[in-house]
């Protein structure tokens, strides 16, 4: 969990301190997510459709072959379940809370707050991040276990990578979608900015289909993106598509992309707030 | 005009969630009944969940009753929507019928369409309500873009653009400043003069009842509580006065006999008493030593929230 | 005949009004009408490229699924155009704003405002696409030599976009009862139109025939495509069953309709 250390104000701050507060912010984002169970139900029977629907195109494409680029057709269902698993958790679909406080102008109390904005907004996402997973992922997993069985990650080495790149991936994600969110302190019509980042993720991310089945010229563009360290990757690491020393190389490019868009991120986020100052939003 | 028999409406809530659900009932309009001529200025008052804004919707046609009978102009509000319409103009001060984004005049403009006038009428009417509401300045600017005074401006311009015998307003001066107000009100009383468009008047703000209206309907409760001149009201209900007294140094017994004592603190009180000031005057200074003395008349919200709080009879003086 | 020319010209007004006001956020429509476009082209890209790898879709070649696809949401991206007044969110927000309130306040026909309340210009863009979709499905395919192609193709669009139509007057009514309701519908809508984007034998029977029978989705593009490509309709169904398919459309609308009357009572007899 990316928890940036509050900024020094003066007196000394145990680490027990600094850490109450994105704990706290966690915590509420966490239970935010439970509010309105009759929506999440409906959600996940939606996703399960739609699951349904993705699962018999890619049957459909595998048609008698037992395997291709890696993937069985038990590891095409596997993808799905995990994919679908991630739509909330990950925010595959879009997010502009960011957005909304920059252009109503609450970003500025915001920064009245005794911490990093980024840190208080990452506490907040990871949160609603876990509350998701416990909400609409866990079930949705199980309703892909129960009707076409998963395949899981065969020992504790494979689920440690797993649960490692589970956790860049909502990094790198929650990175990328707060830097495109900043976008909104630069313009009014940022959501339509979003929208576009939005269906580059999907399809960059490997949520509409595994990266792997796609032409090598495309894939080899995508290599050069973070967007497979947002999704792909956890996924071919939970099938075992990627294993042994190419886990790890997987492993440190996620967390690669995930420190480079941090450090992208506070260099935008710095410029925007200058920008505000300077405006006098 | 209007004619309102016997007007019930419960609405029924569903309470909880999923399989706990219960239902509670809610009587927003218990057996209201009144008659409104045409050509008057009708003040509709009455507190927040009174049953107000169900009567209004009522008789506009959004909402069926349970039971009564309803006639505007002749027409049953909810069985000939569009004709009944047709006639009537509303105006509802917390949102606008304006397109949001389109200039004030392209609005006025769609408006003749969708009420069909003629476009000498609408020409006329145009003419005269720039004129009278200064429309001007702000015909070209989005409705997003006017004040909110400019708004409630343009807002009544359109809804009267296809002469309707009957103008709905709420709150129409809520938010505004003294001298929008009086815009406002001065418009709403020409209109009413000069055109004899019957107005029914929903308000918290009694500066507009007191301006333009002759008569009041209270409710509360769902019940019609009064109905009649406003004049009749104070008459009625509004005769106690209050007596507020400095007293030369701190007294030790505030009380007067003969006298409703209602507030007091050291060498201050305040009594209640109806009728001339000579007798009650003449107590207190015998009682103790006064420096001062004020009698304060009863202001109309005064008394309207004496008949909310139910001090005064439900049945009222029909 | 005169009430109807009105009619037409107050909608096309209003839609006028919509649209210039659309064009006061010029920048934001732009972007929203790219991202709109790219989500559509994004989701066929990667059907469209992994294609080869298999060399075909249950049988299928990518032509033919672009018939389907092409289609499908041509059918439905103009059908959101035309109905968006009666999408659920957009209904409800309608209601909850009060302009609902400020239809039934003038004198023009309610469904007429509701239908001119939301069109969404944007999503213009993604009509192309899908008429290019559609068109190389079209000049790619085999198709059989029938005469009735032309007419059958515009039954199904036409059919396509009374049906979706209904689904989203149906969902927009159910709003004046619960919004809870809006999910669920979604699974219909947004479903329905996944669902027949592709060929319909690679889902499983049970699938397959509720969406044939219970919900008549199979017969709006999918059995007309049979029939185009001269392929046997499924379950033994006669060939007849293709060109009357797309009467399932215009039904399902007349059905929805009949319902938005009994939920615009309910919402005067409550005013939610």
């Amino acid at each position: 969990m990316t928890t940036t250390p509050a900024p020094p104000t003066g007196g000394h701050v145990s680490r027990r301190s600094r850490l109450a507060l994105p704990w706290a912010v966690a915590r509420l984002g966490f239970q935010r997510q439970f509010a309105y169970p009759q929506a999440a139900l409906w959600g996940l029977i939606t996703n399960s459709f739609f699951g349904l629907l993705r699962v018999a195109v890619l049957l459909a494409l595998f048609g008698t072959r037992p395997q291709v680029a890696g993937y069985t057709p038990q590891d095409a269902i596997t993808y799905t379940g995990l994919t679908q698993a991630f739509i909330m958790a990950f925010s595959l679909f879009g997010w502009f809370d960011f957005m909304r406080v920059i252009h109503r102008g609450e970003v500025a109390s915001d920064l009245l707050r005794p911490a990093s904005l980024l840190g208080f907004w990452a506490a907040q996402d990871a949160g609603r991040a876990v509350g998701q997973l416990v909400l609409r992922g866990l079930p949705m997993l199980l309703i892909f276990q129960v009707i076409w069985g998963l395949n899981w990650p065969p020992g504790p080495l494979a689920w440690a990578q797993v649960v490692l790149s589970v956790l860049l991936a909502w990094a790198c994600g929650f990175l990328f979608r707060f830097l495109v969110n900043c976008a909104a302190f630069w313009s009014p019509d940022a959501v339509g900015f979003g929208r576009f980042a939005w269906a580059v993720l999907g399809l960059g991310c490997g949520f509409l289909m595994p990266l792997a089945f796609f032409p090598e010229w495309f894939r080899a563009l995508l290599a050069w993106t973070p967007f497979p360290g947002m999704l792909n990757t956890t996924v071919e690491l939970w099938v075992g598509v990627t294993s042994g020393a190419a886990a790890w190389a997987a492993l440190g490019t996620q967390l690669g992309w995930t420190l480079a868009l941090l450090l992208l991120c506070r260099v935008t986020l710095r410029a925007g707030l200058r920008r505000l100052e300077v405006a006098g939003g | 005009m209007i004619h309102v028999e016997h007007l019930r409406k419960t609405f029924t809530t569903r309470t909880g969630r999923f399989l706990s659900a219960g239902r509670r009932t809610h009587e927003a309009v218990r057996d209201v009944s009144f008659h409104i001529p045409r050509g008057e200025i009708v003040g509709y008052l009455g507190p927040n969940g009174a049953g107000k804004s169900t009567t209004v919707k009522i008789l506009t046609g959004l909402l069926v009753p349970d039971s009564g009978a309803v006639t505007v102009g002749g027409l049953t509000p909810w069985q000939d929507r569009r004709r009944h319409v047709a006639r009537l103009g509303a105006v509802f001060g917390q949102r606008t019928t304006l397109w949001w984004d389109l200039p004030v005049i392209e609005s006025l403009r769609l408006l003749r369409h969708v009420y069909r006038i003629p476009h000498a009428t609408w020409q006329a009417n145009l003419t005269t309500f720039t004129d009278l509401l200064d429309l001007g300045p702000f015909l070209h600017t989005p409705a997003r873009a006017l004040s909110l005074g400019q708004r409630m401006r343009a807002d009544l311009a359109a809804a009267l653009l296809h002469d309707p015998e009957l103008l709905f307003l709420d709150e129409p001066t809520v938010g505004l400043d003294v001298v929008a107000k009086e815009r406002i009100r001065d418009f709403i009383a020409h209109i009413n003069r000069e055109r004899e468009v019957t107005v029914l008047l929903t308000t918290h703000d009694l500066g507009d009842v007191e301006r333009l209206a002759r008569r009041v309907l209270i409710i509360d409760h769902g019940q019609l509580l009064f109905d009649g001149d406003l004049a009749r009201l104070q008459a009625a209900y509004g005769s106690q006065r209050e007596l507020h007294v400095d007293f030369d140094g701190p007294v030790a017994q505030p009380e007067v006999p003969g006298l409703t004592l209602l507030s007091h603190e050291p060498g201050r009180a305040t009594y209640a008493f109806t009728g001339a000031a000579a007798d009650p005057i003449a107590r207190v200074t015998a009682h103790a030593p006064v420096r001062d003395l004020t009698v304060r008349e009863p202001d109309i919200e005064a008394t309207i929230r004496r008949i909310y709080e139910g001090d005064l009879l439900r049945a009222g003086i029909r | 005949m005169a009430d109807f020319r009105h009619h037409l010209t107050l909608y096309l007004r209003l839609l006028g009004a919509q649209i210039r006001s659309q064009g006061a956020h010029r920048t934001s429509f732009i972007l929203d009408a790219l991202g709109s476009l790219l989500i559509t082209a994004a989701e066929f890209a990667a059907l469209a490229l992994v294609l080869p790898r298999f060399g075909g879709l249950g049988g299928w070649t990518l032509s033919e699924i672009c018939l389907l696809y092409g289609l499908a949401e041509l059918a439905f991206v103009l059908m959101d155009i035309l109905f968006g007044g009666f999408d659920a969110p957009n209904l409800s927000a309608h209601v909850r704003t009060g302009s609902f309130s400020t239809f039934l306040l003038r004198p023009a026909p309610l469904t007429l405002q509701v239908f001119a309340s939301d069109f969404a210009l944007r999503r213009l863009p993604r009509v192309l696409l899908a008429a290019a979709i559609a068109g190389y499905g079209l000049t790619h395919a085999p198709l059989a030599a029938v005469p009735e192609t032309a007419a059958l193709l515009t039954a199904a669009v036409l059919g396509m976009i009374c049906f979706f139509g209904g689904l989203f007057v149906i969902g927009g009514t159910l709003t004046f009862w619960t919004v809870d309701s809006v999910e669920a519908m979604n699974v219909l809508t947004y479903g329905g139109r996944t669902l027949i984007s592709y060929p319909m034998d690679i889902y499983s029977a049970w699938l397959r025939r509720t969406f044939t029978y219970l919900i008549p989705a199979a017969f709006l593009s999918y059995l007309p495509a049979l029939h185009l490509l001269g392929r046997p309709l499924p379950d033994g169904l006669p060939s007849w069953a293709a060109l009357i398919g797309p009467l399932a459309g215009p039904l399902v609308l007349a059905g929805a309709f009949a319902f938005w009357r009994v939920g615009v009572r309910h919402y005067q007899g409550t005013g939610t």
